[in-house]
């Protein structure tokens, strides 16, 4: 009830402040594309950010789920649209990936990045089996091994770099099975069907606590909060970033002051206590980098990408 | 458990919840009524709503848009001979035979209540099996999935109508058309042409919209004017019976379980669902009854074969959700992101951890389909109705439904085009007598076929797995078996040598 209540006093705060700013942007409802399907991570995760943009502008935020050929269908439609601000689209390392493996030519600087916004990181997740149950014995045995472990991946796909990336640092070998996105790579970890996953918080978590999985390893500069006895990749021997990021971006030629302005709402937005929390909950932090870190950190992504792009494309 | 059950219940049964779920499940069943509107739009519309909910008043208000959705297929099934939602296929096989010869409130109360008891069989069996069925569901591979998918191919011989010749080169153009797109899994451009068009491929609800609902529409413009009081689709004679068919159906208890369980099982699988779930008990209740030749003329086994079947799914999806925290569709993890908004995690300790939220999810689907059925026998008048329109008006109508339910799918400019491409494509061969259902069924189960395989065989490059797995080679023993038994029965008609009148066809 409470919530009800301060849902509901944030909205008429948005409204009586929102025509009275100085800045006009926006002056209309923004239209959010989100290149995937209902359901998903980015899409549960945007439309979480759609609803904290509404209440920050007191402007609608309708999002428009536009999925299609690993996001790229709803990007390249994105990218004809007129450079306003009154479309916004949302990336992550997925379209770097697409691009590195030549399955579309638009790439992280065919947009304004604008802001960073989530970030989930990601774990190297076990299934129960006889041969290892921590990463130092996985990798003792993958190096036994090789090409013995069976890791789940979306192939071509973001979990597939991250393999790609595992598999560069530490000498070891994989041989890949693809599944679509993280439930049902988890389902099949749980079952036996293959050995190792990158999952997260919110899809396997509770298979940890259960004992029915383990996390071997985070992607992340340090512990996280939720599982704090994960060791980093850091630990063991080498810095691995192992996260998805999502983003919010622009078409390419959207004037610099609108941009501007996006990204103080967006900023405000990442402020939210109701926002983060929703974010935290559905298994993913809430953050905020602006446009030039978040290009900065695209660019330096994006030569990890190329570096292991020829792994990806078996 | 017990304290648990009653506090879920004491907050379904609240009044603000109860009316929340009335309107959701009014708006799930005007949904899945209007054909190419979808369930998983109507819920994803209802997602943000939930935010200021509890998480079990949000859940429960889904869930009753969710089994409405289930049923209101079956009216447009009925009366317009055009599935409302993907699982509604086989509705059309006999209720709109059955409401044409009359009888459109029959056939509409025999879904409603066969939608009813189909939910409340799936329920009971997720309340008592849900953990173990989703461990079973769980172990199971890429080589099972192949298997079962095999064996659910099979059923293009209860589809075929007039010709098997037909009907296997229809099911045989349904799985090359799936093929057409991204790859299901390197993403790889198939057949495109380098068109902007074929590039996301062939999504299955503009095929199924195309091909069923456009085609059918271009015939009802054909049949215009043949004869005095064609204007209104169905004629006036409005018998409910609504109790009479409450035991007409409880009097094939058979048919019913049986339909129920495979919509149950079905469901279960995550990723298969309910279009799948319709056609394969229909097929189970064609090749079970004593008079196999009935179905498709409007017989009432079929009716409630495909509506139980289809209901059913709704339970089964939830029990890997529930008990697992794994969806088994689309609207199962739109469901699980609106708890984890709440901060409830949902995964193998839900039951335990929130007891009182799973258990109040079962009241709610108890709930829900009472809803269903009260809403459904108070307005079925009023559906009626719509048959009182003169064709002008609702060829047209139904037609701008269709297109912007294509379109609202994947707000894509270019689906409309495929859209009316394979409408054309379907009037074409529904003209030339060929069924239309193989042809469906063909484009849902290639892609997990081909998924499936490519996932064995990347699991383990053995093909003889597919037989060592016990579960994989009895499902394939099965789709032998169905074969043989086509064969058999086909060979049995051919002896009779009657001349195949309008057996059953994809209409």
């Amino acid at each position: 009830m409470f919530r009800k209540i301060a849902v509901a006093a944030g909205l008429m705060a948005a409204a009586i402040a929102g025509p009275a700013q100085a800045q006009d942007y926006p002056e209309k409802p923004i239209e959010f594309i989100v290149p995937w399907g209902p359901g998903g991570g980015s899409d549960t995760l945007m439309r979480i950010v759609a609803q904290g943009l509404a209440d920050e502008t007191g402007k609608a935020v309708p999002v428009i789920n536009m999925p299609g050929v690993g996001g790229n269908v709803g990007l390249a439609e994105f990218a004809k649209r007129p450079a306003d601000g009154y479309t916004v689209s949302q990336i992550h390392e997925g379209l770097l990936i697409s691009n590195g493996t030549g399955i579309t030519d638009l790439n992280w600087d065919s947009f304004m990045p604008i802001a960073l916004v989530t970030s989930s990181p990601q774990y190297l997740t076990l299934s129960k089996n006889d041969n290892f149950s921590n990463f130092e014995e996985m990798v003792a045995y993958a190096k036994e091994n090789p090409g013995a472990v069976r890791a789940g991946v979306t192939l071509a796909g973001v979990p597939h770099l991250h393999m790609a990336m595992i598999e560069d640092a530490f000498d070891i070998e994989f041989s890949y099975v693809g599944y679509e996105g993280t439930g049902q790579r988890i389902r099949a970890l749980v079952g036996g069907n293959i050995d190792v996953a990158i999952g997260d918080v919110s899809s396997a978590g509770q298979f940890v606590e259960n004992g029915d999985l383990v996390f071997a390893a985070v992607g992340m500069p340090e512990r996280t909060e939720e599982a704090p006895d994960v060791p980093t990749f850091g630990e063991l021997g080498h810095d691995l970033d192992l996260a998805v990021t999502r983003g919010v971006v622009l078409p390419k030629g959207t004037p610099q002051e609108i941009a501007d302005a996006l990204e103080a709402h967006l900023e405000k937005v990442m402020q939210r206590e109701d926002v983060r929390s929703k974010v935290t909950n559905v298994g993913s932090a809430p953050m905020f980098l602006g446009q030039e870190e978040y290009k900065t950190y695209l660019g330096k992504l994006s030569d990890t990408v190329n570096r292991l792009v020829g792994k990806l494309e078996g | 458990m017990l304290d648990a059950f009653i506090s879920g219940a004491h907050q379904v049964f609240a009044f603000d919840t109860l009316i929340y779920m009335l309107i959701g499940s009014i708006a799930g069943i005007v949904a899945a009524a209007i054909p190419g509107f979808t369930v998983t739009m109507a819920i994803i519309l209802t997602l943000p709503l939930t935010f200021a909910m509890d998480p079990l008043q949000g859940v429960s208000v889904m869930l009753s848009v969710y089994v409405g959705g289930y049923t209101g297929g079956l009216i447009s099934a009925a009366l317009l001979g055009i599935p409302g939602t993907p699982s509604s296929v086989a509705t059309t096989f006999d209720a709109y035979p059955m409401a044409r010869g009359g009888e459109p409130g029959r056939a509409l109360s025999l879904g409603v209540w066969s939608s009813f008891f189909g939910t409340v069989i799936s329920t009971i069996v997720l309340i008592v099996a849900a953990p173990p069925l989703a461990l079973l569901a769980v172990k199971l591979g890429p080589w099972e999935y192949f298997s079962l998918i095999v064996f659910a191919l099979t059923i293009v011989a209860s589809l075929v109508g007039n010709s098997l010749m037909r009907g296997l080169i229809a099911g045989v153009i349904g799985l090359g058309l799936a093929t057409i797109g991204p790859d299901p899994m390197m993403g790889r451009p198939r057949l495109t042409f380098d068109s902007d068009l074929l590039m996301p491929g062939l999504p299955f609800l503009v095929v199924l919209i195309g091909i069923f609902a456009i085609s059918q529409l271009m015939s009802e413009v054909e049949d215009h004017g043949k004869g005095k009081g064609s204007d209104a689709l169905i004629p006036d004679v409005i018998e409910f019976k609504t109790w009479a068919v409450m035991r007409e159906v409880l009097m094939r208890p058979v048919n019913l379980v049986r339909s129920s369980l495979i919509g149950v099982f079905i469901g279960a699988l995550p990723g298969a669902g309910g279009s799948i779930a319709n056609l394969l008990a229909y097929d189970q209740a064609k090749r079970g009854s004593k008079k196999p030749e009935e179905f498709g003329k409007g017989t009432p086994d079929g009716v409630i074969a495909s509506e139980a079947g289809n209901s059913a799914t709704a339970g089964g999806g939830l029990i890997p959700m529930i008990a697992l925290g794994i969806p088994g569709s689309a609207v199962d993890a739109i469901l699980m992101a609106a708890l984890m908004v709440h901060g409830i995690s949902v995964g193998p300790r839900l039951i335990m951890d929130n007891a009182d939220l799973a258990y109040g999810m079962f009241v709610a689907m108890v709930v829900a389909s009472l809803m269903m059925l009260v809403v459904c026998v108070l307005s079925m008048r009023l559906f009626l109705r719509v048959t009182d329109i003169p064709k002008q008006f609702i060829v047209p109508t139904v037609m701008i439904c269709c297109v912007i339910g294509a379109f609202a799918l994947n707000n894509r400019v270019t689906d409309l085009y495929l859209l009316g491409a394979i409408g054309l494509v379907g009037y074409g061969l529904k003209s030339l007598d060929y069924p239309l259902a193989p042809l469906v069924l063909g484009v849902i189960l290639g892609p997990i076929a081909e998924t499936n395989l490519r996932r064995a065989l990347m699991s383990d490059a053995d093909w003889t797995v597919f037989f060592t797995r016990p579960i994989s080679a009895v499902l394939l023993a099965a789709a032998l078996l169905s074969v043989i038994f086509s064969v058999r029965s086909v060979l049995k008609m051919r002896k009779k040598d009657r001349p195949a009148t309008d057996e059953q066809d994809g209409d």
